[in-house]
C-alpha cells in the first residue's frame, strides 16, 4: 500500500508514556501475555492444592492450561476482545472511526486490524512463513534419507521433524492459505466493502501465529516434541512425551481459527452480495470458498473433539480410547478420520475456484459447464462426508464397512472429473495466455490428475491394503496435497498479486519458479510411487540399502524444490516495491475485484455495483458482468476472439 | 489507497447492500450453533464407540463392592427441569422487550441468569458427590466428557446472559433494536435442548 497518510482514517498517533502500556498494542502484551498466562497456572495449583492432589504443580495440566492462558493474554493485549469486553459490560463501544481500516505501514500488519485486504495480507505472509519453516524440516529429514544408516538425527528427532513438517504444512500453510487470499478476494467479488464480521476476522487471524508457536514450541517441551505422526493416534499420542499436549492444544487454536474464517465466510456470502450478484452469477471462487467453508464449519468441530479426547486420556486419565478401560481404540480413528478426509477437501476445494477463475480469464473463454461446476463442489461436500473410513482399511476396523466406503471414495471421481474436464474444455480453442497463472493452472491439472488417479487406486481396498504406509501414501498425498494444494496457492498469488500490490511480479523469475518447482516436485515425489510399491515403509528414519539409488535421487531433487521457493520469495519481495506498477486490470477479467483501482480503495466500492450478468462471459458480444459508479465505470474488454 | 479513496476520505463505506432478509448476526450464531451439535456429535460418537461398538460387559461399570455405579438421575432431572425453566424465563424476557416492557426483561435476565447459575453449582456438587472419577473406566470419561462439555457450555453462556442482563439494565435493549438479546437467547435455547439430549444419553439410557 502506498503511504497516504491520513491520520483521520488510522490509527491515531501513537500514546506516550504509561498510556501505551493500557492501549491495545504490543506493549501492552507485554504484561498481559505474563499476568494471564500465570493466573491460568495459578487456577491448576490452587485447584489441584485445594483437592489435595499430589503434586500441586504437574506439568501435564499446567501445559494445557498454559497453552490457553498464555495466549489469551496475547490476544487480549493485542485488543482483540476490546470491543466485545466495552460491549458486554454495557460500555459505550468506540464509535467506527475506522481505525481498523486499511494499513500505513509494515507495522499495521502487526496489529488487530479489521481491513479484510489487511487480514488477507498477513494471512497470506505467516502461511508462507510456516512453509518456508516447515519446508526446511522436510528438507533436513530428506538430508537424513539421502541415504541408509543413522546419519544426523536419531529416530526419535527424525519422527518429530516428520510430524511438525506435516501438520505445520496442513494448519498453518494450506488451509489458512486459502482463508487468506479467500479474504482479500471474496468481499470484493461480491461487492461488498468489507465481511460480515470484520472484528471477528481479525481475531481469528491472531489464532493462527498462536497455533504455529504452539506447534513449535511443542518440539521443545521437556521430555521431547510430538512424534507420533501429524494423525496423532491414539493410543500412542496419549503415551508420547509431553509435547503432544501442545499438539492436541494447537490443533485447537488451528481449528477455531478455521471455523472462525468460514462462518464468516458464510454469513458474508449469504447476507452480503451486491444487488444482482445472485447464486448463479457468482464467481466459481466465491463458490468454492462457499462449500469449503461449510466443510469447515461442520467437519472442523470432531477434530477439536478427537484431540481434546486424547488430552483428557493424558491428562484426567479418562479412558475413551485406552482398551484397558473399556476405551474403543479404533474411536479415535473414525472420529479423526470424520474430518481429516473431509480437509482433504477443505484444501482442495478454494484451490479449484482458484483454477476456474484463472483458466476461464486467461482462455478468454466463458467457463465450460458453469453450473455442473459449481454442482459438483456441492457434490464432493456430500460425498466428501461419506468415506472417512478408507483411511482405515488395515486398521482392524469392522469388515463390512470397506465396500461402501470404497465406493462412495471411487464415486468422488466422479465430480472431481467434471471439474477437470470443464477445465479442458473451457482451455480448448481458447486463446491461452501461458503466463505464470496459467502455467501453475495447467500444471496443477497435470499434478493433480496424477494424485488423483493414485486416490482413486488407494480407494480400492485390493490396492490400498498392500500399500498402505508406504511411500506410495507419502507420494500421493503430496501430488495433491503439494501438487494440488500448493500449486493452486500459487496460482492464487501470482494471479492477485498485481491487484493486491498494485504491481507486477516479475514475469521471469515467476515462469522459472513454476518449472524448477514442476521438475522438482515430480522428481522428488514421482519416484516414491515406485519405492512404495517395493515396501518400503514411510515415517521410518532407516531403510533398507536396495532402496538407497531413488532415495538419493529424491533427496537432491528435494533441494532443487527448495530452491525454487527462494526465487518465489525474492520475486515476490522485490517486485512488491520495484515491480512494474500496472493498472487495476492487467488480465482483463471481468469479475468484481479487477473493476476497482489496485491496490483496492480502502472501502472497496464508492457505491455498491449492480450486477447484470455472468463473471465469465469472455468473447460474448455486449456481455457485462457488473455495472460500477461513475467514478470506476471502465467497460472491460470481454474480446478473445 | 487510490485517487478515489483520497478523494472521499470523509465518508466511510458505502451502506451495505443486505442480500438475504436473514440478520448476519442471527445466521451467524445459527451456524455457529451447527458448529457446536458437530462438537457434541463427536462426543455422542465416543459415547457410541465405547457403549456399543467396544461391547462393554457392564454399563455403568461395577464399583470396587461389586455393585454398578449409580447415576443420580433424580437430582439431574430437576436440574433439568431448572433448565428448562430457565428457557422459558429467557423467551419471556425477549417477548417483554419486544413489548417495551423494560421491568419485565431485567426481571426475566436476571431469573434465567440464576436459573442458570443453580444449574452450573447444583452440577458441580453432583461432581463432587458422584462416588467415581474419570479414570473408572469408559463410562466415566463418557459421563464426565459430555456433561462437562455440557457444563462448559453453561458456563460460556452464564456469562453471555451476565453481560446481556447489564445491557438490560443500562437500558441498551428497545423494542427496536434486540438483536444482541436474540443472538444470546438463541445460544442459551440451544444449551437447554443439548441438556435434554445429554441427559436421556448420560443418566437414563
Amino acid at each position: 500500500m502506498t503511504s497516504v497518510a491520513h491520520d483521520h482514517h488510522h490509527a491515531p498517533a501513537s500514546p506516550s508514556g504509561l498510556r501505551k502500556f493500557t492501549a491495545p498494542g504490543w506493549y501492552r502484551v507485554l504484561w498481559t501475555t505474563p499476568l494471564v498466562g500465570l493466573i491460568g497456572l495459578g487456577i491448576v495449583g490452587l485447584i489441584r492444592s485445594a483437592a489435595g492432589w499430589d503434586p500441586v504443580w504437574k506439568s501435564g495440566p499446567l501445559a494445557t492450561v498454559g497453552t490457553v492462558s498464555f495466549p489469551m493474554g496475547l490476544l487480549i493485549g493485542l485488543g482483540g476482545f476490546d470491543f466485545w469486553t466495552y460491549y458486554a459490560s454495557g460500555k459505550k463501544t468506540r464509535p467506527e472511526s475506522h481505525d481498523g481500516h486499511g494499513a500505513t505501514s509494515w507495522k499495521d500488519y502487526f496489529r488487530i486490524n479489521t481491513d479484510h485486504k489487511v487480514i488477507g495480507i498477513q494471512y497470506t505472509v505467516t502461511t508462507m512463513f510456516f512453509f518456508v519453516v516447515s519446508g526446511l524440516m522436510a528438507l533436513l529429514f530428506r538430508a537424513e534419507l539421502a541415504k541408509p544408516g543413522d546419519q544426523y538425527f536419531n529416530p526419535q528427532t527424525f519422527n518429530i521433524l516428520v510430524t511438525e513438517h506435516a501438520i505445520l504444512m496442513i494448519l498453518l500453510v494450506i488451509i489458512p492459505a486459502f482463508a487468506g487470499l479467500g479474504n482479500i478476494v471474496i468481499p470484493l467479488m461480491i461487492g461488498a466493502s468489507d465481511m460480515a464480521f470484520p472484528k471477528l476476522n481479525a481475531l481469528s487471524y491472531w489464532l493462527l501465529p498462536i497455533a504455529g508457536i504452539t506447534f513449535m514450541a511443542g518440539m521443545f517441551a521437556p521430555g521431547g516434541g510430538p512424534s507420533a505422526g501429524w494423525t496423532c493416534y491414539a493410543p500412542l499420542c496419549a503415551h508420547q512425551p509431553m509435547g503432544n499436549i501442545f499438539f492436541n492444544m494447537a490443533v485447537q487454536w488451528g481449528g477455531a481459527s478455521s471455523i472462525m474464517t468460514a462462518l464468516n465466510f458464510l454469513v458474508t456470502i449469504i447476507t452480503m452480495r451486491a444487488p444482482g450478484m445472485t447464486f448463479w452469477r457468482m464467481p466459481l471462487l466465491v463458490w468454492a470458498n462457499f462449500s469449503t467453508s461449510l466443510l469447515v464449519v461442520l467437519a472442523t468441530p470432531f477434530i477439536a473433539g478427537s484431540q481434546f479426547f486424547e488430552l483428557f486420556d493424558r491428562v484426567m486419565h479418562t479412558n475413551f480410547f485406552e482398551a484397558s478401560g473399556g476405551g474403543y481404540v479404533l474411536g479415535y480413528q473414525h472420529i479423526f478420520w470424520f474430518y481429516s478426509h473431509p480437509a482433504v477437501y477443505i484444501m482442495l476445494l478454494p484451490g479449484f475456484g482458484i483454477i476456474s477463475e484463472v483458466i476461464a480469464v486467461m482462455s478468454r473463454k466463458p467457463i465450460f459447464g458453469y453450473r455442473l461446476m459449481a454442482l459438483s463442489l456441492l457434490a464432493i461436500l456430500v460425498l466428501g462426508f461419506s468415506v472417512w473410513a478408507h483411511h482405515m482399511y488395515v486398521a482392524g476396523m469392522a469388515g463390512w464397512l470397506r465396500v461402501p466406503m470404497m465406493a462412495s471414495t471411487l464415486l468422488i471421481a466422479v465430480p472431481t472429473g467434471i471439474k477437470i474436464f470443464s477445465w479442458l474444455a473451457t482451455m480448448w480453442n481458447g486463446k491461452i495466455n501461458f503466463n505464470t497463472p496459467m502455467l501453475w493452472a495447467t500444471g496443477f491439472i497435470a499434478t493433480f490428475v496424477i494424485g488423483g488417479l493414485s486416490g482413486v487406486w488407494l480407494g480400492a481396498v485390493s490396492i490400498d491394503i498392500p500399500v498402505s504406509s508406504t511411500y506410495f501414501i507419502v507420494a500421493h498425498i503430496h501430488y495433491v496435497l503439494f501438487g494440488g494444494s500448493v500449486f493452486t496457492i500459487f496460482t492464487g498469488i501470482y494471479y492477485w498479486y498485481p491487484k493486491v500490490t498494485g504491481r507486477m511480479y516479475n514475469e521471469k523469475l515467476g515462469k522459472l519458479h513454476f518449472w524448477m518447482t514442476f521438475i522438482g516436485f515430480n522428481a522428488t515425489f514421482f519416484p516414491m510411487h515406485y519405492l512404495g510399491t517395493q515396501g518400503m515403509p514411510r515415517r521410518v528414519a532407516d531403510y533398507a540399502p536396495r532402496f538407497h539409488d531413488l532415495n538419493a535421487f529424491a533427496s537432491i531433487a528435494s533441494y532443487f524444490l527448495g530452491a525454487s521457493t527462494a526465487i518465489f520469495l525474492f520475486n515476490m519481495i522485490w517486485s512488491w516495491t520495484k515491480g512494474e506498477v500496472v493498472g487495476s486490470n492487467p488480465w482483463r477479467a471481468m469479475t468484481l475485484e479487477w473493476q476497482v483501482s489496485s491496490p483496492p480503495p480502502i472501502f472497496n466500492f464508492e457505491e455498491v455495483p449492480q450486477i447484470v450478468g455472468g463473471p465469465y462471459e469472455f468473447g460474448v458480444p455486449g456481455a457485462r458482468h457488473a455495472i460500477l459508479g461513475s467514478a470506476q465505470a471502465e467497460p472491460v474488454a470481454t474480446g478473445g476472439h | 489507497m487510490s485517487a478515489a479513496a483520497e478523494a472521499h476520505e470523509h465518508h466511510g463505506p458505502p451502506p451495505i447492500h443486505y442480500s438475504s432478509r436473514i440478520n448476519p448476526a442471527v445466521l451467524g450464531i445459527f451456524l455457529f450453533i451447527g458448529s457446536e451439535i458437530m462438537l457434541f456429535g463427536s462426543f455422542f460418537t465416543a459415547y457410541f464407540f465405547d457403549r456399543i461398538v467396544a461391547r462393554p460387559a457392564q454399563w455403568p461399570p461395577l464399583d470396587a463392592a461389586g455393585v454398578p455405579f449409580e447415576r443420580p438421575w433424580f437430582l439431574a432431572l430437576i436440574n433439568t427441569l431448572i433448565l428448562v425453566t430457565s428457557s422459558f424465563t429467557i423467551h419471556w424476557a425477549t417477548v417483554a422487550c419486544k413489548r417495551g416492557n423494560r421491568a419485565g426483561l431485567q426481571a426475566g435476565m436476571v431469573l434465567t441468569f440464576l436459573l442458570g447459575l443453580t444449574f452450573l453449582l447444583t452440577q458441580v456438587i453432583e461432581y463432587h458427590r458422584i462416588g467415581f472419577n474419570t479414570h473408572d473406566t469408559a463410562f466415566a470419561a463418557t459421563f464426565f466428557g459430555l456433561t462437562g462439555l455440557h457444563g462448559c457450555h453453561v458456563f460460556i453462556g452464564l456469562l453471555i446472559l451476565l453481560a446481556m442482563t447489564i445491557r438490560a439494565f443500562r437500558g441498551h435493549f428497545s423494542p427496536e433494536s434486540h438483536h444482541g438479546l436474540e443472538v444470546g437467547g438463541i445460544y442459551w435455547h440451544f444449551v437447554d435442548v443439548m441438556w435434554i439430549v445429554v441427559y436421556v444419553t448420560v443418566y437414563v439410557l
